[in-house]
């Protein structure tokens, strides 16, 4: 029976070798892609018909992979022998596949003239002891978005700047009465920690103080206590522990919430999906200090790749080349990561997108540590509980504190 | 001659030597020999390369490293999520089985009766099979929704409510309805192994009761229940197996949350090889799994046997 | 008002809470589904949309792949069953026919690998398929669905052949069949309703799975169609309801059919299997 299947899987891969061989193309070279949105697999399908038009030797091979599959799928596949030769990851995992020599560096490939194409604090968050392990792909940092109709309802002239201003904003939203919101606060599944790192930063704290958790700071403290004053006061949504990023978001296409903080890709949601709500792009309010989260997506090599010249080859000449660069960004609604993409007319000329630039000064990122995703979910426990007034904001960061730092200890 | 009878029964009466003899005599084994090859080969593997990965220091991405004896246990049985998604496995487990029983009996009873409609209501009852799990949990997400879903839509519309309601919000709502959704979908495989055994269950004896002027009770009681036992026995050991590694419905519903509160120990293996990475401890919980399965399914066999056994 | 009329409303009365429940999901896809795209998400929610909108399947049906997934899945679920039955029969028959040395044990191991489910050992089944070079292959679904379908579909066969009187088979051997030809032409007709009912439920079961799909499969023209669905929803910046409702809708329709059909051939075999 064993050799039966043996057998079975020798004649399948011959086939399809044969497949392949009788091809034009010699060499394959295997793509992962985040899906984005609906229209990412076309975006880099196109790509891929371009590179193989000038190098028909070379074989494209797209393969579209949602988020919530994407860190399983790659690592069962590393795992099993079977990885692709490039793919794009969440630079925070870029840690983890670096200390594990997964990840190809990328230094030797580039020239100066492509390695100038970047903008530096893009490109920063994928450097490990000076070498480039990963190239920014896809980059937002996170504003706040502001229902236009409801402030002038509520007679709020200006944006709120300060964190006060916007309790008082919401407090107003609310008293309009009738099924809208002030806040919005998310508080399941992915980006729960993210959306208070906003308040904790833009509160002087930090995620990592000298090498340890710092959420259990007063600054963290207070963050979570402000984020829960809001829930006991009634000025957000109810249950805010049913409520996704996604979920947040249709509540504001809804027009249904004054105020929510996320990043640029909304602004494509809501050109298509709610062109009747009126909007505007605002920086993340202060509190002591400005801040706010930066997140680039990487696309790395990995080091298994036996094709990795053609793999680079793509990556130079289609994936960044300017044309598609600037393709990607548009549709898909991020910032721009090379200069290029910035100085074109699409991007440059518009003012909301400036909006997004011109907090990249102040933007932060999640720090590149290997087990990144256990110490967020951790934390994400953590605000759970204070939302849902399980826990008290001291006890329950400064449980979640110590767990990451026995993390971090690892 | 030889029959099949005298194979089957007396084996050892068959002539020993020669070859046709030696050929009967291994025939059973031939016979089961695929079934064996290919589940150690499918199953077995995997079990062996589980219990490898549970014993080394293993990277996110499967590659071993050094031997390091029971490590990856003692950071288990320290963790304490571990213990609390035990504990909310077995409610979970006992819950959903015990409710597929409460409620597949009376229905299987009510279906195995002469009633006008009686197809149609079999179908119905039979519908959620149709749907995979995924979907059932993807779907009830939808309808659970506080503020778009058609569950509240229909309290607003009854008058029930003025203000959406977050259903799975917090646990001691959410952990409820994700039993009760188990429930549902375990109703239609559990009746209509219930309808098999009461249509095993021979006319007459009921005739012949209702003459002795036993109560509609005491003939469910006496009668059906003892007949169809092995029915509900088979229901239950197969359910508890099939509920205790059920994941579609936790994982869509709360992923677990909120702040762990719904997790079990499927959902929690699941966080700790692709989310976190640790492969090394999720092995240890696949065989930690295995192993309260294995008791929790021994304790049942031996609790029927003694029953049997001292039964008249 | 006859019994039975009394009778037949007293049951329905009775099944009504939980027919509620079992409808109302359906009830909420067909709802969705036929909703315009826009109407979805308005607060307070409604059952009912401004105009009914079908063009929501044509949409789901050419931005999804959905024929493809469907197909895949059919494919999935019925090389599996056909695998498993080859499989399963004979060992089944062994069982039910033969007392051999290790029977017991045979018995038990069937036992344990039934207490196995496919997520406890994704890692491992991920790296076998790897080995055998199947990963992103709908044929790694099938071997190992076949696989984690054989306990239960031996042990249902066995209880049912131990029921098929031996006589049937001694008088076609006496005829002068071989016992190859008396197992194929006498026995396995007598057994035609359990291999039904195994047929069914080890489809059903390769229809519903998921964990493995997720893991195995890569690219999205593979996609199952549980998995198809799933994509639609997990992980998204943004998730269109009335597509995803229209995808499950129309995923559900071809077992229900199976059901509607078969069902009563699916108890009197269960029934027939007599448990021992």
């Amino acid at each position: 029976m064993i050799e039966r299947y043996r057998g079975l899987a020798g004649v399948l891969s011959v086939a399809m070798l044969a497949a392949t061989s009788s091809a034009f193309a010699a060499t394959e070279v295997r793509v992962v892609v985040s899906e984005y949105s609906s229209q990412t697999g076309a975006i880099f399908e196109g790509m891929a018909k371009d590179f193989e038009a000038a190098n028909p030797d070379i074989d494209i091979k797209i393969e579209v992979v949602n988020w919530d599959n994407l860190e399983q799928k790659l690592t069962t596949d590393i795992a099993g022998g079977t990885a692709p030769d490039i793919s794009i990851i969440g630079t925070r995992w870029l840690a983890g596949y670096v200390k594990e020599g997964i990840a190809e560096p990328l230094d030797g490939y580039m020239t100066p003239e492509f390695k100038a194409k970047f903008i530096e604090a893009f490109m920063a968050p994928s450097v490990f002891d000076g070498k480039i392990m990963g190239l920014p792909v896809a980059a937002s940092a996170r504003a706040m978005y502001y229902n236009k109709t409801l402030f002038e309802k509520a007679g709020i002239a200006q944006p709120p700047a300060t964190w006060d201003a916007l309790k008082a904003d919401a407090a107003k939203i609310k008293a309009l009465g009738g099924d809208v919101y002030g806040f919005g606060i998310q508080g399941k599944e992915i980006e729960t920690d993210a959306y208070w790192y906003y308040a904790l930063w833009t509160h002087g704290g930090d995620l990592l103080v000298d090498g340890k958790s710092g959420i259990a700071s007063d600054a963290g403290v207070q963050a979570a206590n402000l984020y829960k004053s809001f829930i006991d006061e009634g000025l957000t949504q109810p249950g805010v522990t049913n409520y996704s990023r996604e979920n947040m978001q249709d509540l504001f296409k809804q027009g249904r919430i004054g105020i929510l903080l996320t990043g640029p890709w909304l602004r494509g949601m809501m050109k298509t999906e709610a062109p009747n709500v009126s909007y505007g792009v605002a920086p993340i309010p202060e509190g002591t200090t400005k801040a706010t989260y930066g997140v680039t997506d990487s696309i790395m090599m990995f080091s298994s790749s036996e094709v990795k010249d053609a793999a680079w080859k793509f990556l130079e000449q289609a994936a960044f080349s300017d044309k598609w660069r600037t393709e990607f960004t548009v549709k898909e609604g991020f910032l721009p990561v090379t200069q290029a993409e910035a100085a074109a007319p699409e991007l440059a000329g518009d003012p909301e997108l400036k909006g997004f630039l011109d907090m990249l000064p102040y933007a932060k990122f999640a720090p590149t540590i290997a087990n990144w995703e256990e110490i967020a979910d951790t934390t994400s426990s953590a605000l759970q509980k204070v939302y849902l007034g399980e826990a008290d904001a001291r006890t329950a960061l400064g449980e979640a504190a110590a767990k990451v730092d026995s993390l971090l200890a690892e | 001659m030889s029959s099949v009878r005298a194979i089957a029964e007396r084996p050892d009466a068959l002539p020993s030597g020669g070859l046709r003899a030696a050929m009967r005599r291994s025939a059973p084994f031939w016979m089961i020999a695929p079934s064996l090859a290919f589940t150690i080969f499918v199953i077995g593997y995997p079990v062996y390369d589980l219990v490898q990965t549970s014993l080394h220091d293993v990277n996110r991405f499967g590659q071993l490293r050094g031997f390091v004896g029971t490590e990856h246990f003692a950071t288990l049985f320290a963790d304490p999520l571990f213990w609390s998604s035990l504990v909310r496995t077995l409610i979970w487990t006992v819950g959903v089985v015990l409710g597929t029983i409460l409620v597949s009996v009376p229905v299987a009873l009510i279906l195995n009766d002469d009633f006008a409609g009686r197809g149609v209501a079999r179908v119905i009852i039979m519908l959620p099979w149709a749907i995979s799990l995924t979907m059932t949990a993807i779907v009830w997400r939808w309808t659970l929704n506080g503020q778009a879903g058609m569950l509240n839509a229909t309290l607003f519309e009854l008058g029930l409510i003025d203000q959406p309601v977050e259903w799975l919000a917090t646990a001691g709502a959410a952990f409820p309805i994700e039993i009760a959704i188990g429930i549902l979908v375990s109703i239609p495989f559990t009746t209509t192994v219930f309808l098999g055994g009461l249509a095993s269950v021979p006319e007459d004896i009921y005739e012949a009761a209702r003459l002795d002027g036993a109560t509609a009770w005491q003939r469910f009681r006496h009668l059906t229940l003892p007949l169809i036992r092995p029915f509900v026995n088979i229901a239950i050991v197969l359910n508890i197996i099939y509920v205790f590694n059920s994941f579609p419905i936790i994982w869509v519903l709360t992923q677990g949350g909120p702040a762990n509160s719904t997790d079990i120990l499927v959902t929690y293996l699941y966080k700790l090889a692709f989310r976190f990475g640790k492969l090394g401890e999720a092995s240890a919980v696949s065989l930690a799994m295995f192993a309260v399965l294995l008791a929790f399914t021994l304790v049942y066999a031996w609790m029927l046997m003694r029953k049997e056994a001292n039964a008249p | 008002m006859s019994t039975r009329a009394r009778k037949s409303i007293l049951y329905w009365l009775l099944l009504t809470p939980l027919m509620v429940v079992i409808l109302f999901p359906y009830a909420v896809m067909l709802s969705t589904a036929i909703k315009p795209a826009a109407e979805v998400m308005r607060f307070p929610p409604s059952w009912l949309g401004s105009r009914i909108e079908l063009g929501n399947f044509l949409e789901m049906w050419t931005k999804t792949g959905f024929g493809r997934a469907l197909a895949n899945s059919l494919y999935v679920s019925a090389m599996a069953t056909l695998l498993c039955l080859v499989v399963a029969i004979p060992a089944a028959y062994a069982m039910a026919r033969f007392r051999f040395a290790g029977q017991g044990w045979y018995r038990q191991f069937l036992l344990i690998t039934q207490m196995l489910s496919p997520i406890v050992l994704v890692i491992g089944i991920f790296r076998l398929m790897a080995l055998l070079g199947l990963v992103d292959q709908l044929n790694s679904l099938v071997l190992t669905y076949a696989a984690f379908n054989l306990a239960f579909s031996i042990w249902m066969l066995q209880s049912y052949f131990a029921t098929i009187p031996i006589e049937v088979e001694e008088a076609a051997y006496i005829d002068g069949a071989s016992w190859l030809q008396s197992l194929t032409r006498i026995f396995l007709p007598l057994a035609l309703p359990a291999l039904a009912v195994t047929a069914i439920l080890s489809f059903i079961f390769g229809w519903n799975e998921f964990v493995l799909a997720l893991t195995t499969l890569r690219s999205s023209e593979k996609y199952t169609l549980t998995l198809k669905v799933f994509d639609l929803v997990g992980g998204r910046y943004s998730v269109e309801w009335h597509i995803v409702m229209a995808a499950t809708l129309l995923a559900t329709l071809p077992v229900a059919v199976i059901f509607a059909w078969l069902q009563r051939y699916l108890i009197r075999g269960l029934a027939l299997a007599a448990v021992k």
